[in-house]
């Protein structure tokens, strides 16, 4: 199998803080990844280091061999890598609809002299849009709610919205950071068994960080421990669970 | 309940057969008033028109993507001027038109790149010190703006037939308002407009759906800029003469109440602000034997009263004027089971602007 994602020596610091300390992992295509770790260990952070919110301060970035580690922010989207937020970041003023769409963003080539004049290739292009996020409202199930603005909606139905839109990205590796945070136990099982589709029916490979043991082991290909930003351990998910410094740390943090 | 309706549905320009036969019947008394209408009311709707084309254009960047401007009387005398010495310059009057909507769509590049590191109060700052110079520049650059003095512009001239009367100024107006509302609707509606409402709401999530915030924040300051230097240009026709003195702060002040009594994020707010200030001072001047002596007489009354109206609305209805139009229609179409409180949640407040 070939390696779609490599961190190589990935680093960040805050001042005196190491948020992440030289890590490296390599993802499969088609695959699942998973970054484990205590509260503050880092995790979130190698997101905002992929997605360049932050700029690492050592270390490689490399997806399908190109090197992405300098490109700007705006362009890791149309690179293929989508991505939710630990705290939900939706634009709370618009609708589920219009939420999805901002989703196919890079996937639209029409520029605004076009648009004010609204050209048939305008129209054209916004009907491809529209169909491609009919099929992910469809896929997730949020049909009910393709009108509703967002901002007022249930938290397990923005979270959906959330990974709606991200797909709309039409990704090659899509992050999800905690997607079982604040769902209940039939949710989380739920979102297990889409994480599974995701990369089954989509063919998307997915690097998720993930605090929930049973949902963690039930998809993940491959799991990442992480602590104070460095690695612990790396293997399969039953491999690290019985992994002494995993267990020492977890036990540590309580 | 699934509803899911054809996209070719959302695509269309009015949601409803009902929406489009009442801007038809609207489109239609618009353009039979002059059968009707007086010289005074027709001079009025025509400030009517001028005022909306900027309101249209400064909502996009207030209203739209949160950034404010103190600054659109500039490009509104930038557009009045290119217009006025080209067309003394002898170009025909819809090249002049245009060069004046792009020459100050270039300008609000110019000053929209600045603003991309500044917000709130700082925004406001900058683009006020950028009025400042347009003025100064006006004043000085005597050789093609003649300075203080002004610039009278003759008739303009389009397709062969001069628009001389008032009633041919009307139509002049109201076709350029026409042509820059169905431009930014089309905008709204499309990508760029996307975008736009993306960074909005939150400009993290929107760089990681790939959007170029600093392009799309520009192209904003870009277009409303245009619009405003178009209804300059128009504004230029209607009075024959322009001179630095008509473009000042205060006129940069009562634009901005347009889109904030009016109400933020809706373009029918800002039609409703631009009929509101071609109003008010006809509704103070009407007003004026009812005041005691001592309060009509003040020179300040219509700033004063201005000021006061726009603090009203910020503080009891964020939503302006579209927030009482909002609920009016849902009142008419839910009746009797209209409830108070049914449409609370608004886009953003003006309040939020300092923060933004
Ligand atoms: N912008 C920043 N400035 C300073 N410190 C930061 C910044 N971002 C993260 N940190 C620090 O880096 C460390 C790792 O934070 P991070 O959010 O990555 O943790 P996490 O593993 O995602 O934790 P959690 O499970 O709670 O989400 C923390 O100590 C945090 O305070
Ligand atoms: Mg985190």
């Amino acid at each position: 199998m070939a390696a779609l994602f490599e961190a190589r020596g990935l680093a960040i610091h805050f001042g005196g803080i190491k948020a992440v300390d030289g890590i490296s992992f390599t993802v499969d295509a088609g695959t699942i990844f998973t970054i484990i770790g205590p509260n503050g260990a880092g995790k979130t952070t190698i997101f905002n280091l992929v997605s360049r919110i932050y700029r690492p301060t050592a270390g490689t970035i490399l997806l399908d061999g190109a090197d992405i580690t300098a490109i700007p922010a705006h362009h890791i989207a149309r690179h293929g890598i989508a991505r939710t937020f630990q705290n939900i970041e939706l634009f709370d003023n618009r609708s589920v609809l219009q939420n999805i769409m901002v989703g196919q963003h890079v996937h639209i080539r029409t520029n605004v002299f076009a648009e004010t004049l609204r050209l048939p290739s305008v129209i054209a292009a916004e009907v491809k849009m529209r169909r491609k996020v009919e099929e992910i409202i469809d896929f997730l199930r949020l049909a009910p709610y393709r009108d509703a603005r967002v901002g007022g909606l249930p938290y397990g139905v923005r979270k959906m919205v959330e990974l709606g839109r991200a797909l709309a990205c039409e990704p090659k590796l899509l992050l999800l950071d905690e997607p079982s945070s604040g769902l209940n136990v039939e949710e989380t099982d739920d979102i297990g068994v889409l994480i599974g589709d995701i990369r089954d029916v989509l063919g998307i490979t997915v690097l998720m960080v993930e605090h929930d043991m049973r949902l963690v082991s039930a998809v993940s290909d491959r799991v990442l421990a992480v602590n104070f930003g460095r690695q612990l351990a790396l293997g399969t998910p039953a491999e690290v669970q019985r992994d002494q410094a995993v267990i020492a740390a977890y036990l540590g943090s309580g | 309940m699934d509803m899911k309706r054809s996209y070719r549905d959302d695509l269309r320009l009015f949601p409803g057969g009902g929406t489009m036969a009442a801007y038809a019947v609207l489109a239609a008394i618009l353009l039979a008033l002059p059968l009707v209408a007086g010289n005074y009311m027709l001079s009025q709707v025509t400030f009517v028109f001028i005022n909306g084309t900027v309101a249209v254009g400064l909502m996009l960047l207030i209203g739209y993507t949160g950034q404010i401007s103190l600054g659109h009387a500039a490009f509104f005398s930038v557009g009045a001027y290119v217009g006025a010495v080209l067309q003394i310059r002898g170009v025909p009057t819809l090249g002049a038109l245009v060069a004046a909507g792009a020459v100050t769509g270039i300008v609000g590049v110019i000053v929209g790149l600045p603003a991309l590191r500044m917000r709130g109060i700082y925004l406001a700052m900058a683009t006020l010190a950028f009025a400042f110079i347009v003025e100064e520049v006006i004043v000085r650059w005597t050789s093609v703006t003649r300075g203080n003095r002004g610039l009278n512009i003759p008739d303009p001239v389009i397709l062969g037939h001069k628009l001389s009367t008032g009633t041919d100024i009307y139509y002049l107006a109201f076709g350029v308002f026409v042509i820059v509302l169905l431009a930014v609707i089309n905008i709204l509606r499309g990508r760029t407009g996307r975008a736009l409402a993306a960074i909005l709401d939150s400009d993290i999530a929107a760089e990681c759906m790939g959007i170029n915030i600093a392009l799309f924040k520009t192209i904003a300051f870009a277009v409303s800029a245009a619009a405003t230097g178009l209804a300059g240009a128009v504004y230029g026709h209607k009075l024959g003469y322009i001179s630095p003195e008509q473009f000042s702060i205060q006129l940069s002040v009562e634009f901005l109440m347009m889109v904030i009594i009016g109400g933020l994020g809706s373009l029918h707010g800002a039609v409703f602000g631009a009929i509101f200030v071609v109003v008010l001072p006809q509704a103070i001047l009407l007003a004026k034997p009812l005041l005691p002596t001592r309060i009509a007489e003040q020179p300040i009354l219509d700033t004063a009263a201005f000021g006061i109206i726009v603090i009203l609305f910020v503080m009891f209805e964020p939503r302006g004027l579209n927030g009482y139009w909002v609920r009016m229609k849902a009142w008419f179409s839910l009746y009797p089971f209209y409830r108070r409180g049914m449409f609370k949640r608004g886009r953003i407040a003006a309040a939020d602007l300092v923060k933004h």
